[in-house]
């Protein structure tokens, strides 16, 4: 048989590939609905953290934490805007809004979806948690925040990472970062704002924090994604600090979403 | 503006080798001489420069989640983005083996001095590196994946010829009969991307 | 088959010390232990099952598009491995990102099959490729060792350097930051070969 004549070559590597694209169209199939529950698990994680549940009193992930029930159980609402605080219908805040998305968006001046989850938390009381995307210094960063009902102080934020440097720009993922932003005023010179991460310490400031030593980078991202994407939700929490009773979306869109959720 | 920032960026602060050591098998194989590092590195640049776009579009517009609603809408529920890698190295496997048999036959003269790199750069990291994190990143545009392409191709070769002259240098110097030759080149390479991280803070006033 | 095959990648044809194959993709996931170990039970697992499935195919391949046939085989795995990282062990795939992908162009698979897998029988090819990939993973192993333990005093995750001893808790000592940053997996790396070159001296280059 001649190896080297171009009918075989064709023939072989069609077969191959043939052979290749259906062992992987196969696995991966089969391995979808796993991954993607992982996934989600992963999301429910950090939105439940941000708003300090399933924590330790450090305030480090709880192994114990069954994440997917407290996420069914707490959050009570979800909803999608746009950069004027109107509630987006027919989006799903959890399945269909892609961060990654919408942090282009945000660069390039497009229209944007954000998401707001209402969680309701132990005692009653119901925080919107927001959510936060950027570039870091290697990759992405992104984070939630949750927000008191008084749509100005910060009940508790989360932040992860794609690939920041372990030990330095990678503690924004650990507790003592993070932690930091619990009782945090959202406000800049009297008007609604971001916490800010400063470099060299926050001092004190009600709207600030103090940044990792040695991940200026790092730091210097997470405050400027907080205040991009905080500037996108302004219309959202100044509509609601004007109009106190106005809820997240209406009755019966909730009852959806909570269903859907589970 | 924003195209120069990148460039810069990708050149010095993500550069291939300093930061993320991709290509370091050729890199290190090849630094024996400024000439035939020049040769690699020029190499690279052409075919990073071509097949980072090439890529970019292949995984917006075929494997991306979604990507093939241009053709039919319904199809905007098929995520084809497993298939990445393997499309990926295709393309700049196929890419090499073209542009080697153009250059053969068109281009004696250069296929002499380049040419026999193509092969080695089919199985260099720095260039699938390069789409991977085209993908990882989401770069925006074409020109955006363009710009980055031939960055990291000029951080490469800018980090290859250094390497060289370097190295070009060390056959004078004593050096412990152990470290000679690849320990030494190692510490060197992970002197100088000691030295490339204080690039890190760089940015353009503009 | 003799004996040399499954001691000669661990020491005198280490693909990393020796050999100098596939220092490309890895060093960045030796920051941790835990990385490490996955990388390179992974590259271990696609270097021996495609050592193994091209030395079956060996003297079918059509010669000319042998590199590619060699990619799409190994691609294959790598995306396998990938996929099957996603669903099991999600946390340690979103650690590794983008070095997974890059176990493609891993240079030690591809020099293995190019010098080993063709010319040889399925087992033995197989053999070799799971010990170079061993061979590769103890190296691997070895720098994570000590990056983990000096950078930030910790192996696996576990806290080893007792707490009392840090200076923020009264103590004497201090992580050494530098471990942590990219350059130092070359300088420790390039130690290794100092130490086996001083060992096993008919390596020492003139």
């Amino acid at each position: 048989m001649n190896t080297n004549s171009n009918t075989y070559t064709v023939i072989y590597t069609t077969i191959l590939v043939v052979i290749v694209a259906a062992i992987l169209a196969f696995a991966s199939s089969a391995l979808k609905s796993r991954q993607q529950a992982n996934m989600d698990l992963a999301k429910m994680k950090t939105i439940m953290l941000a708003a300090n549940m399933g924590q330790t009193p450090e305030g480090n992930a709880d192994k114990k934490a069954d994440f997917m029930q407290l996420y069914n159980d707490h959050i009570t609402a979800t909803c999608v805007i746009d950069a004027s605080g109107n509630v987006i219908e027919g989006v799903d805040a959890f399945k269909d809004v892609d961060l990654k998305t919408q942090f282009n968006n945000l660069k390039k001046g497009l229209p944007v979806q954000l998401p707001v989850y209402e969680c309701t938390m132990d005692d009653g009381r119901k925080v919107n948690i927001v959510a936060m995307y950027g570039a870091g210094l290697w990759g992405a960063i992104w984070g939630y925040m949750a927000v008191e009902d008084d749509n100005q102080t910060v009940a508790g934020a989360i932040f992860d990472h794609a690939s920041e440097t372990p030990g330095l720009g990678a503690k924004i993922a650990e507790a003592p970062f993070y932690t930091q932003f619990r009782g945090k005023k959202l406000t800049d010179n009297g008007e609604f704002g971001s916490v800010k991460v400063i470099k060299g310490g926050a001092n004190g400031a009600d709207n600030g924090v103090d940044a990792i030593s040695g991940a200026t980078m790092t730091s210097k991202a997470v405050s400027e994604s907080l205040a991009m994407w905080f500037n996108a939700y302004k219309a959202y929490f100044t509509n609601r600090t004007s109009a106190p009773e106005q809820p997240c979306c209406d009755e019966a869109e909730c009852a959806e979403n909570t269903e859907s959720n589970e | 503006m924003e195209y120069l920032n990148l460039f810069v960026k990708s050149v010095f602060v993500d550069n291939m080798i300093f930061a993320f050591f991709l290509g370091m098998c050729s890199f290190l194989a090849v630094s024996k001489n400024v000439k035939t590092a020049t040769g690699l590195g020029l190499a690279v640049i052409f075919v990073l420069g071509i097949t980072l776009p090439l890529n970019y579009l292949l995984y917006e517009y075929i494997l991306k989640p979604g990507a093939l609603a241009w053709l039919n809408p319904e199809y905007a529920t098929i995520d084809l983005s497993f298939l990445s890698y393997i499309v990926f190295i295709a393309t700049i496997a196929t890419f090499t083996q073209v542009v080697e048999m153009f250059v053969e036959k068109f281009a004696p003269g250069l296929y002499n001095s380049l040419g026999i790199f193509l092969p080695l750069i089919a199985v260099n990291c720095a260039i699938l590196g390069g789409s991977l994190f085209m993908q990882e990143r989401g770069y925006a545009n074409l020109g955006e994946a363009f710009t980055f392409g031939i960055g990291s191709g000029v951080g490469w070769f800018l980090a290859i010829v250094a390497m060289a002259a370097i190295r070009e240098k060390l056959a004078y110097s004593n050096i412990p009969a152990g470290l000679k030759g690849l320990g030494i080149s190692f510490i060197i390479t992970g002197l100088m991307g000691i030295a490339f991280m204080s690039f890190m803070g760089i940015q353009l006033p503009f | 088959m003799n004996k040399e095959i499954y001691t000669k990648p661990f020491f005198l044809g280490n693909p990393i010390t020796v050999l100098v194959l596939g220092i490309c993709s890895s060093l960045a996931v030796t920051v941790q232990l835990k990385g490490a170990l996955v990388m390179a039970l992974s590259v271990t697992i696609v270097t021996a099952c495609s050592s193994l499935i091209l030395s079956l195919l060996r003297n079918t391949i059509p010669t000319r598009v042998r590199i590619i046939v060699q990619l799409v085989v190994v691609a294959m795995f790598v995306i396998l491995i990938d996929q099957v990282l996603k669903a099991f062990a999600y946390d340690t795939s979103k650690m590794l990102s983008v070095y997974i992908g890059l176990i493609i162009t891993n240079c030690i698979i591809m020099g293995r099959i190019e010098a080993f897998a063709l010319g040889n029988k399925p087992w033995p090819s197989f053999v070799d490729g799971a010990c170079n990939g061993l061979g590769y993973g103890m190296i691997l192993i070895i720098v994570a060792f000590f990056r983990e333990l000096l950078g930030s005093g910790t192996l696996f995750g576990f806290q080893i350097i007792p707490a009392s001893w840090y200076l923020e808790n009264g103590g004497w000592y201090m992580n050494n930051g530098l471990m942590i940053l990219p350059p130092m997996a070359l300088i420790l790396l390039g130690c290794v070969v100092w130490i086996q070159r001083s060992i096993q001296k008919e390596l020492q280059e003139k």
